[in-house]
C-alpha cells in the first residue's frame, strides 16, 4: 500500500521522531509505514488521518 | 515520548517493554535456578515415584510465567508495529526450535548421534529468538 506520509510530514517540518511522538508509536514504526513495508491497522490509520486532519485515501492508496 | 527501540533490539525505552523485561528476566532466572536445583537433587537424592515427576515439572513453571509474560505484553504494548516485530521473532523462535528438535531427533533415532538434552529446548528457543530478531528488524530498516 502506498501512501503520502512522508510528503505531510515534510509539509509540516517534522522528524520521524516528531511524529511518532504525536502518534504515540514507535520511530520505527513510522519508519516501516512510510516505506511501504508496514501497513497500518485501521485504528492507526485513523489516528494519523486526525492528526493531518484530512482522509484516510487522502494518505494511503491501494496501488502497489 | 522519547524513541523507542526495537523490543528485542536494545535496551527498553517504554513501560509496557520494561514490565515485559523485568518478568522475561525474573522467570528465565528462576527457569535456572530451578534447572540447577532440580539436578541436584536428582544426583544427591536420587528421587523416585511422585516426588520425581514433581521434581521434574518444577522448571517448567517457571516457562509457564514466561508465557504468561509474553500474553502481558501483547496486551500491554500500544504500538502495533513493535507487537507485530515480536510476534514475528517469537513464530522465528518457535520454529527455528520445532524444526532443530525435529532434525536433531530423526538423526538421533536413525543415525544414532549424541543425545540433545530436552531441558535445553527453551534455551534454545531463545537462541532462535535472539538470532531471527536483529535480521527481521533489519527487513524494516
Amino acid at each position: 500500500m502506498k501512501n503520502r506520509l512522508r510528503v505531510l510530514r515534510a509539509e509540516r517540518e517534522w522528524s520521524q521522531a516528531d511524529l511518532a511522538d504525536r502518534l504515540e508509536v514507535s520511530r520505527q514504526s513510522v519508519n516501516a509505514i512510510e516505506t511501504g513495508k508496514y501497513d497500518p491497522s485501521l485504528p492507526l490509520a485513523f489516528r494519523i488521518a486526525r492528526l493531518f486532519e484530512t482522509s484516510i485515501e487522502a494518505i494511503f492508496t491501494d496501488e502497489m | 515520548m522519547k524513541e523507542r527501540k526495537p523490543v528485542m533490539g536494545c535496551l527498553p525505552k517504554n513501560s509496557a517493554v520494561r514490565r515485559f523485561v523485568f518478568r522475561v528476566v525474573a522467570s528465565v532466572s528462576a527457569n535456572i535456578v530451578l534447572t540447577i536445583f532440580v539436578a541436584s537433587c536428582f544426583d544427591e537424592f536420587h528421587p523416585h515415584g511422585p516426588l520425581a515427576y514433581l521434581l521434574a515439572a518444577l522448571p517448567a513453571v517457571a516457562i509457564l510465567g514466561f508465557i504468561v509474560a509474553l500474553g502481558l505484553f501483547l496486551v500491554e504494548e500500544k504500538d502495533e508495529f513493535q507487537r507485530n516485530m515480536f510476534i514475528q521473532t517469537l513464530l522465528c523462535g518457535i520454529g527455528g526450535t520445532l524444526v532443530f528438535m525435529e532434525v536433531w531427533g530423526s538423526l538421533e533415532t536413525y543415525m544414532h548421534i549424541r543425545h540433545f538434552p530436552m531441558t535445553w529446548t527453551f534455551t534454545l528457543f531463545w537462541i532462535f529468538c535472539g538470532i531471527s530478531a536483529p535480521l527481521l528488524l533489519r527487513r524494516y530498516r
